[in-house]
């Protein structure tokens, strides 16, 4: 009877939180599925177009353009992130003095203010007053580019500010999943005779296997999210070459105001997203044993 | 919590009630896009409040970005504030949205002549008035007169040709160090509509179709947009777009990185705060170009109005807000320094004019204004131009490719007549 009763008031604390996820989540993803019918400027009636904004995006270069973006976007910044959050992580965890002092300096990009952060690397990648440009003038190259507003540069800028800023963020749970694994086994591998190298490539890769598994799909799902470091440092430039479907998404929906497109891209992005993670579960049982 | 006191709290919430109707107010809620002009208006606001008792002005400012999405947002709510700032680029959309109050009947019984007529035009659509001006801004020609002075050469007049600009670029452009680097350029631009529109207009130019419905840059458009581009790739009087990354747009000239610069007037604020007392300067309008006669050159200016919500409740309010806000009773401090106010007795003073300050010259814009004027805006123009945070985009973004020298001018010019025409076609 006691225990109905506390049931009963886990219910009434959860409607508000239930409330949110409704109107504020379920809701608006329910209506942009509708939306995407239709040609709607927000302030206007909406108008039917049926699969017309569909059509409309796969007839466009600009959007195979910007798919590709998002696409090479994506193939930096998951092993990038994957990569130094799991290095940062088996250094962390081999025991060295101070180890806190630097998994809270790691962290730290991962929690300082967006526009701090972008001012900041705004002012490292400036063309003529940058503090690399200077570097490298100073190391004897004379014509350094222009990394922020040069279509070959701009999207391998923002993956690298990315990498910078979240690797922390997966460093974290890379080590979580390192304490999950019993040291003994390390220390039979050692004794064995396994060189450093050895016992991480044969022990520690695939004990940690689940977390990396993990934190891929989680990175796969951030990168297609990019949107800060895109809008404060390149709005997309130059000439789209750093916009990514995140961020097009946006200048669709709140420049233009052409909800029905955004809301098609939207769905088409929540689709790419769903394939990448399915592909990544089927090929997980070869690579995985948990 | 006893009954007893249960009435108490009843009791004195009606108490409250009561005092709150006893001095009723009416709401009137106002908002616009520009936080320091709302700063300037507060005693406005307060004049109006005090001249209309019971009436309480609730006014909100948010820059564009927020602005728009927000206003958009109460629209479809059917919430609108009562007044709201509308601008030029914006104001076909709202209009055929059905988002704007018909204005045409209060607009009849003022004198017509006491305002800018072109800024007056941008709100008429058939028989109706959806909006009515409260300032107007045009591109003018910044110019560093230290530094024309340093390289002796004469300051820019109404009779400069685009040769002449051309020869003072190269005069201004300064590379005292010699490697290659110019610490001073002749002139900054890019693809951006302010910096590029004035030099086709002032050609003789039109970027868009006589209906107005598809893209169709003439001769005059296309030689105005090689005059600009070939300033950063074949003279090398101004820096490519990608040599001034990480700095403002807005502030190359003022911090004499470049001696010249095409942009609104709306920008004489960060000019005078940005430069201080390290130079002086002037502007001037951007010179005619060699396929313009004086009657076939354009001024390019437009205007941001006021426009009253369609479902307002109180129109007539509303109405006499926006007449106290732009007419008469307003003085040229209550506008920024940029802004012409569209009543013409305000700007037409010395007051307004400011010839005490830097710009000492702003009746150039006032004489822009008397031209005959004329812009591109359509309905989604900010897709086809690339604007605000689709600035990269769109004809910018193509423009932007030029001046980076990675594209020529025709591929450009194709790619962005190609694609905004696509933009316009679904309109």
């Amino acid at each position: 009877m006691e225990s109905r009763r506390v049931t009963n008031y886990a219910y009434l604390f959860l409607i508000p939180a239930l409330v949110g996820l409704l109107v504020f989540r379920l809701g608006p993803i329910a209506a942009a599925f509708g939306i995407s019918f239709t040609n709607w400027n927000v302030i206007g009636v909406p108008e039917w177009v049926g699969f017309g904004n569909y059509l409309t995006m796969l007839q466009s270069g600009e959007f195979w353009f910007i798919l590709q973006n998002t696409t090479v976007y994506a193939l930096m910044y998951v092993p990038g992130v994957t990569v130094v959050g799991m290095g940062l992580a088996v250094l962390l965890n081999t025991g060295i003095r101070a180890a806190p002092f630097f998994r809270g300096l790691y962290f730290l990009p991962y929690i300082t203010s967006t526009v701090a952060v972008t001012l900041t690397w705004r002012w490292i990648f400036s063309t003529r007053f940058g503090l690399l440009n200077n570097f490298l003038k100073w190391l004897g190259f004379t014509d350094p580019p222009a990394w922020l507003a040069d279509p070959n540069w701009a999207l391998i800028a923002l993956a690298t500010v990315s990498v910078w800023r979240e690797a922390g963020f997966f460093m974290l749970l890379f080590l979580a999943g390192l304490q999950g694994i019993d040291p003994t086994l390390r220390e039979a591998a050692r004794v064995d005779g396994a060189t450093r190298w050895q016992v991480f490539r044969y022990v520690t890769l695939p004990l940690l296997a689940p977390t990396t598994f993990f934190v891929i799909i989680i990175a796969l799902v951030r990168s297609s999210q990019t949107f800060e470091v895109t809008f404060a440092l390149t709005e997309g430039g130059p000439n789209q070459a750093s916009t990514t479907l995140a961020f097009f998404i946006y200048q669709n929906a709140f420049i233009h105001f052409d909800m029905g497109y955004a809301s098609a891209l939207a769905y088409l992005l929540c689709i790419l997203v769903g394939l990448a993670t399915l592909v990544n579960f089927r090929l997980r049982r070869r690579w995985s044993y948990a | 919590m006893g009954l007893r006191h249960l009435i108490g709290v009843a009791s004195g919430t009606a108490v409250l009630l009561g005092a709150t109707a006893a001095v009723a107010q009416t709401k009137l809620t106002y908002m616009n896009w520009d936080p320091e002009q709302l700063e300037i208006e507060q005693s406005a606001i307060k004049e109006f409040e005090a001249a209309n008792p019971g009436v309480e002005v609730e006014a909100l400012a948010m820059p564009q970005k927020d602005y728009w999405p927000r206003l958009s947002a109460l629209a479809a709510a059917g919430d609108l504030p009562d007044v709201f700032a509308m601008s030029s680029g914006f104001i076909q959309e709202w209009q055929a949205s059905g988002q704007l109050a018909d204005l045409s009947a209060y607009v009849g019984e003022l004198d017509g002549d006491a305002y800018y007529s072109g800024a007056m035009d941008i709100a008429r659509f058939g028989d109706g008035m959806y909006a009515f001006p409260q300032n107007w801004v045009a591109p003018v020609l910044y110019y560093n007169k230290t530094a024309f002075d340093a390289a002796g050469v004469p300051h820019p007049d109404a009779d400069w040709t685009w040769d002449e600009f051309l020869e003072a670029a190269k005069a201004l452009t300064t590379d005292s160090n010699g490697d290659g680097d110019p610490e001073q350029f002749g002139f900054w631009a890019y693809g951006r509509y302010a910096h590029i529109e004035p030099w086709i207009y002032r050609n003789g130019g039109q970027l868009l179709s006589d209906d107005r419905t598809q893209l169709a840059p003439d001769a005059a458009a296309i030689e105005a947009l090689q005059f600009v581009t070939d300033l950063a790739n074949v003279h090398g009087v101004a820096a490519q777009p990608q040599e001034m990354e990480g700095i403002r747009q807005q502030d190359v000239f003022p911090q004499g990185m470049a001696a010249m610069w095409v942009d609104g007037s709306w920008n004489i604020n960060n000019v005078r705060k940005v430069a201080g007392d390290s130079f002086e300067w002037g502007i001037a309008q951007v010179p005619m170009g060699p396929s313009a006669t004086a009657d076939t050159a354009r001024g390019y200016a437009w205007a941001d109005m006021l426009a009253v919500a369609p479902n307002s409740e109180q129109s007539d309010l509303a109405w006499a807000f926006i007449q106290h806000m732009v007419g008469e009773g307003r003085s040229p401090s209550d506008f920024e320094a940029g802004k012409v106010p569209a009543y013409r007795a305000i700007a037409e003073t010395d007051e307004w004019l400011e010839r005490d300050e830097q710009p000492a010259n702003k009746d150039v814009i006032l004489n822009i204004g008397a031209q005959t004027t004329t812009t591109s805006f359509t309905p989604a123009w900010s897709k086809w131009r690339g604007y605000a945070a689709t600035e990269s985009g769109g004809m910018n973004g193509e423009l932007d490719e030029v001046f980076n020298g990675r594209k020529t001018l025709d591929e450009a010019v194709a790619a962005f007549v190609e694609y905004g025409n696509g933009v316009l076609s679904q309109q």
